[in-house]
């Protein structure tokens, strides 16, 4: 949606026409339909506004941008912020009569609101103490940018002014929560008194899930280190896909490189080689209903909890329960789907030293209690048994045992608005109940749902539990049955970072010796069909398992790819008309051997 | 359909019989004014009556003929006889009226008027009526125009109102109506003559400013684009003003014309007019007027068979104050919220929806077409230097005779006050005169305003000496009267006697803008909020000697940096009383007294025991049972518990209950 913006949509624009004025006595030249802030700006001139975003039509009517304009002999008061620039007028922007007026605006706005920041600001600057006409609480200065943003750049005309004169107030229609309002916040952004604050109509808490890695808004880069780092637009919370309105960002980006008008494209790519790095999918933790996620606010998988802990993400690296508070203890439960036999076998090999590393952070971040649940721990490879051992002297209590439930039914005061892990603790040889405040839940890392499809695709094997199989364990881990597709990290099976950097690295370094070598070596037996012989028929195409086989639709046979053709021999034996032999097995070639072996 | 000049003469002739009918005509004013003092009764007394007696006569409905205080009045038409006005009527005296007009006889006792001969003022033609059948005592009634409330007035806008039924279209025609509009579209005048007409007659826009009406049209005209409009504003709101409603209700029609011949002028084909909500009647009787027209043609597609494309929409405003500001009264059409927009770029080139746009207010409309009938020099004419033509003004408060009137320019306050409104009642003594509602300001026609202080007795020297001349020989036009310090305004003229506080005719008008202030703009909302809290403290007795400077210094900043004119304006009302009546503000300040015996906390009541009789009527007034006293003997009033609220002084008889 971002970015391609290409040389030909950058058309030169025609020159614009120019005006000259004198402010302050300095000439000035800026464009036609500029208005006088505008050339002060230019010239570094600094009028004070309260009512003027760049981004809305100008709407004078704070008047604190009050100036003189001389045309002739004519003196008028006018607003900076409006008043287009013409040529030949003289602008004065600050005397006693300037002053004057600002001054008692001021003092007239600080007895309205007396506390509001950038209304005590300009009170400084000019000079003013206190205002002699009162002291008011409000904190709204009427200054209508809210509304203007609203209607204007958000499209949602969701808030607007009610009542005249003194009884004039922002608020939406009919003073109750207006359904227009689509919750993006613009209101609060621009106002200059922070007097508008952005609250859930809904109770306020915090949903695990919708937590984010990064911050919440609608353009945003879609991973920190993400390749091209560049911001991509979700069009789903975004208000020009809403509203038809807004655009903001590309009013503002330097480059124009946003284009809302830009639609999703495919691409074809030509490749001599490719590598597989789909990756896995978390298992779903609802499936193990006894664990109650999905039921219980605070009851988050490992993938959520890490999201809550990163200090780029929305909470800024928090630990926080649904209701904004610290837990003070929290059960981590190991093996959750994997190691189990109604739903992965395997072992998901990084859970145990993620939830370690879990344990260590809530320890640091909170200093809450922690407790370990575990099979067996799983602490293999260079230091992190070190590492386990570590945590047990800081105090994580590990509990050698599957938990068996989650439940948010107390029995005993102590455990009166907690969750309750039930477990059976096989070192004491007991059953226990351990209240906590959070439950996180190590789920299974399995084959993306996807894979089947992507395998059929590229023509590779799984194993039995789902994940791409390696065309040999011991001396082809990377490669696939399909020549020239490789693989890499959790596709293939659950791996830890450094194990699969080195896979990668692998896999990378086989495609690249393809690609250095220039040519391929292809088997020496394969298919071969005779053109006089083959009807056409196309049997063979959809039975090859590799794909080898193309229909030449011009001369109405089929044709071998030699470079694909793995020598199988399934399309030699289902010819219906015997036109495809194997090379080096024709008939005559095996009877011959046949007849070698017995002479 | 009107094609040709016969279809217009025909029209004209029909109508002409309608308002001068060979049988009796009795028509009743149902203007507004008019049914509130309960002419809707007196219009059924009237019916029922003909209906009894089996008089052979039409009833018939009219517009207001200005002198509002004399209503319901009835104008009654006999063949024969000239034409009589009769006011202050009731049902019974309708009746009896009725009666004794199906006996041949008549009630010119009740007559407030008769006239012998009208004419037209568009093309000059004299209706004469006769005397032939009348006797001595119809003879003997004042004819109209010699009345003081007639004798200075210049019928221009008012020419048809209360003269023929603003419903019925063909007796407009049969006052000369439309045949300026015709012969312009039908001998297809040059726009250019146009304008220049509208200029040479230095017509002057009605609605308050005063902007050169031909100098709006030719910008409009000049202005590029295919598509403009016109637009009529009636959204009249001043306190005490009703002109436009009185020229929508009682002649729709000319407005109408004004407003096509601007429309064909300007080249715009769509035409609104903003009247307010709270004027149903002049809604009403608006719709009906162009209903008519576009039956006969005038309004709607080839108007006159010229090719010429017209229409108007009737827009209904909600009743803001500031609608009607130009800018906001578009905003308004626009469906958005009634609020200025600044004007750096005029409304003529960039109006309604960003179009040229030529807005101009009722009275203004009204008097396009005797312009165009009589030529712009026969209108260059009436009036002064600066300001031509006429002028309608609603003649309201302490005056003995109030109701409408068009005088041309340049009549002097003395000649209004004391020979239309023919003085004050009661022997009270005028004090001022308020032009221009709430944006205009008090002028001075008293210097005994500032006496006060001599006049009970107080014979210390003022704190400040402040000597105004009285400004009773001002000739009343658009430029003295804003160099005054006020502003002609849409003409409501408001006249007050002594009784009236300076300090609290300034709170009125700021309490009024307070509310009707849009509130977009920051020196508006906030002074108008921080000067009436100043001027509240003043009459409340917390006046600071500083008061008055701070009063003026808001007031400048209002002047110099409100959005619209109704911030630039709004302090107009406290300049010109502080300007005028600076020893009357000093006297609540300094001496916390309110000479006019107006502001509460300053004043209280008292019994003069030399002139009780000890009635007791003021005992059974007062609301809060304060005044005590035996029958027969002086009585006293509780002072910490009066609330002030005057009631005892209204009903004593004898003057005994004074302010002190």
């Amino acid at each position: 949606m971002t970015n391609e913006k290409t040389k030909e949509t950058k058309q030169a624009k025609p020159p614009k026409e120019m005006v000259k004025l004198l402010v302050d006595g300095r000439e000035v030249e800026v464009e036609k339909g500029s208005y006088i802030l505008h050339a002060a700006e230019k010239l570094g001139i600094r009028i004070p506004t309260l009512c003027y975003y760049k981004h809305v039509q100008p709407y004078a009517a704070c008047r604190i941008c009050t100036v003189e304009v001389k045309r002739g002999h004519k003196v008028r008061y006018v607003t900076a912020c409006n008043y287009p620039a013409e040529n030949g007028i003289e602008v004065v922007t600050t005397s006693d009569r300037i002053k004057a007026i600002r001054k008692l605006i001021v003092e007239f706005l600080l007895a309205r609101c007396s506390k509001v920041k950038v209304l005590r600001e300009l009170a400084d600057e000019l000079g003013i103490k206190e205002s002699p006409y009162g002291y008011g609480e409000e904190g709204c200065i009427l200054c209508g940018l809210c509304v203007r943003v609203c209607n204007e750049v958000v499209g949602a005309k969701a808030i607007a002014f009610a009542g005249r004169g003194i009884d004039r107030e922002v608020t939406t229609p009919f003073k109750v929560d207006s359904e227009r309002c689509i919750g993006c916040g613009s209101c609060a952004k621009v106002c200059p008194t922070g007097y508008i604050k952005v609250a859930s109509t809904e109770e306020d808490k915090i949903v695990h899930r919708d937590v984010t890695l990064g911050p919440n808004t609608a353009i945003y880069v879609p991973t920190m280190q993400a390749v091209p780092n560049k911001p991509v637009i979700d069009t789903t919370s975004c208000i020009y896909f809403r509203n038809g309105k807004c655009k903001i960002c590309a009013k503002i980006c330097p480059t124009e490189a946003i284009d809302h008008e830009m639609q999703d494209k495919e691409k074809e790519i030509d490749v001599g080689s490719i590598i597989v790095a789909t990756g896995y999918q978390l298992f779903d933790p609802k499936k193990t209903m006894q664990y109650g996620y999905g039921r219980f606010d605070n009851v988050v998988t490992s993938l959520e909890f890490e999201k809550l802990n990163c200090a780029a993400g929305s909470t800024g690296g928090k630990v926080l329960l649904a209701n904004g508070e610290e837990p003070k203890s929290i059960g981590i439960i190991h093996c959750i789907g994997s190691r189990d036999k109604n739903y992965h076998e395997y072992c998901s090999r990084v859970c145990c030293m993620y939830a370690l590393k879990f344990s260590h952070l809530v320890k640091e971040k909170t200093g809450a209690e922690v407790y370990d649940f575990y099979i067996d721990m799983r602490s293999f490879g260079k230091g992190y048994e070190e590492f386990y051992n570590r945590l047990l002297e800081e105090g994580v209590r590990f509990i050698r045992g599957k938990a068996a439930q989650v439940s948010n039914e107390p029995i005993y005061p102590e455990e009166e608005g907690k969750l309750v892990i039930r477990c059976e603790d096989t070192l004491m040889g007991r059953v226990r109940r351990i209240p906590v405040d959070m439950v996180v839940l190590c789920s299974a890392i399995e084959p993306r749902d996807d894979s089947p499809e992507l395998a059929r695709l590229l023509s590779m094997c799984h194993t039995k539990d789902g994940f791409f199989a390696e065309k040999h364990p011991k001396l082809a881990p990377v490669s696939t049955a399909t020549d020239g597709v490789f693989i890499a990290g959790c596709c293939q099976g659950p791996k830890d970072i450094p194990d699969t950097v080195a896979q990668a690295s692998g896999a990378a370094s086989q495609a690249m010796s393809l690609a250095a070598k220039g040519f391929i070596e292809i088997e020496s037996a394969t298919a071969l069909i005779d053109d006089k012989r083959c009807t056409g028929c196309r049997i063979c195409n959809d039975l090859c398992p590799y794909h080898a086989i193309e229909f030449i639709a011009s001369d109405k046979i089929s044709k071998v790819n030699d470079a694909l053709c793995k020598g199988c021999g399934t399309c030699v034996a289902a010819c219906p008309c015997s036109a495809i032999a194997a090379r080096q097995f024709k008939d005559d070639q095996v009877m011959a051997e046949i007849e070698g072996v017995l002479a | 359909m009107i094609r040709t000049w016969e279809d217009l003469q025909e029209i004209r002739k029909r109508g002409a019989k309608k308002i001068h009918p060979d049988k009796i005509k009795i028509a009743v004013g149902t203007a507004t004014c008019g049914l509130a003092t309960g002419a809707g009764d007196v219009l059924k007394a009237v019916r029922e009556a003909v209906e009894q007696c089996r008089l052979d006569a039409i009833v018939a409905e009219t517009g207001c003929i200005g002198y509002c205080q004399k209503e319901p009045i009835l104008d009654v038409c006999i063949p024969g006889f000239p034409r009589i006005f009769y006011s202050e009527m009731t049902p019974a005296k309708a009746k009896q009226l009725v009666e004794a007009l199906a006996k041949g006889e008549h009630k010119p006792e009740w007559a407030l008027g008769k006239i012998l001969s009208e004419t037209n003022l568009i093309d000059e033609s004299v209706f004469n009526y006769t005397m032939e059948k009348a006797p001595i005592e119809i003879a003997k009634i004042h004819n109209l125009n010699d009345i003081s409330f007639y004798k200075k007035q210049f019928k221009i806008v008012l020419r048809n109102c209360g003269m023929i039924d603003p419903e019925d279209i063909e007796q407009y025609i049969a006052m000369g109506g439309y045949h300026a509009l015709f012969k312009i579209l039908t001998k297809k005048r040059p726009q250019t003559d146009l304008i220049e007409a509208v200029k040479k007659s230095g017509l002057r826009g009605r609605g308050g400013g005063g902007f050169p009406a031909g100098k709006k049209w030719e910008t409009v005209y000049k202005a590029p684009g295919d598509v403009k409009y016109v637009i009529c504003n009636a959204d009249e709101g001043d306190p005490g003003a009703y002109m436009d409603r009185s020229v929508l209700e009682g002649d729709p029609h000319s407005v109408m014309e004004g407003m096509i011949i601007g429309a064909y002028t300007i080249g715009s084909n769509h035409g609104y007019i903003y009247v307010r909500h709270e004027y149903p009647q002049a809604v009403r009787k608006f719709t009906k007027a162009i209903e008519q027209a576009r039956e006969l043609g005038i309004l709607g597609k080839n108007i006159f068979g010229s090719g010429f494309d017209f229409d108007i929409k009737i827009n209904r405003g909600g009743g803001a104050f500031v609608c009607g500001e130009s800018t906001a009264l578009m905003a308004s059409i626009e469906g958005d919220v009634g609020e200025p927009r600044p004007k750096y770029i005029h409304t003529a080139e960039a109006g309604l929806w960003n179009k040229p746009t030529n807005l101009n207010n009722v009275e203004t409309w009204a008097n396009i077409a005797p312009i165009m009938a009589r030529g712009a020099d026969w209108f260059a004419s009436i009036g002064t230097e600066g300001s031509k033509g006429t002028k309608v003004f609603s003649l309201v408060g302490k005056v003995k005779n109030t109701g409408l009137l068009e005088v041309p320019m340049g009549i002097t306050l003395r000649e209004v006050l004391y020979e239309l409104g023919e003085g004050i009642p009661e022997g009270r003594r005028f004090k001022a005169v308020q032009t221009g509602g709430p944006s205009g300001g008090c002028l001075i026609v008293d210097t005994f305003g500032w006496k006060h202080r001599e006049y009970l007795g107080d014979t210390a020297p003022p704190a400040v000496s402040y000597v105004t001349e009285s400004l009773i020989d001002l000739p009343v036009d658009f430029d003295t009267l804003t160099e005054a310090g006020s502003m002609m305004g849409s003409g409501g003229m408001i006249i007050m006697d002594d009784t009236s506080c300076m300090v609290d005719i300034g709170r009125y008008f700021l309490n009024f803008l307070k509310e009707e202030s849009c509130g977009k703009c920051t020196p508006c909302r906030e002074g108008i909020r921080n000067m009436l809290s100043i001027l509240d403290g003043i009459s409340e007795g917390r006046g600071k000697p500083e008061d008055l400077d701070r009063l003026v210094e808001i007031a400048q900043v209002l002047q110099d940096a409100s959005l619209c004119a109704l911030g630039g304006s709004a302090p107009n009302p406290i300049l010109s009383t502080i300007r005028y009546f600076r020893s009357e503000y000093e006297e609540h300040i300094f001496h916390k007294r309110c000479p006019a015996g107006v502001c509460k906390a300053l004043i209280r009541f008292s019994i003069d025991p030399e002139k009780c009789t000890g009635c007791t009527v003021c005992v059974k007034a007062c609301p809060e049972n304060c005044i005590e006293g035996k029958k027969q003997k002086p009585h006293r009033i509780d002072e910490p518990k009066c609330i002030k609220c005057g009631s005892c002084q209204e009903v004593c008889k004898f003057n005994a209950v004074v302010i002190q």
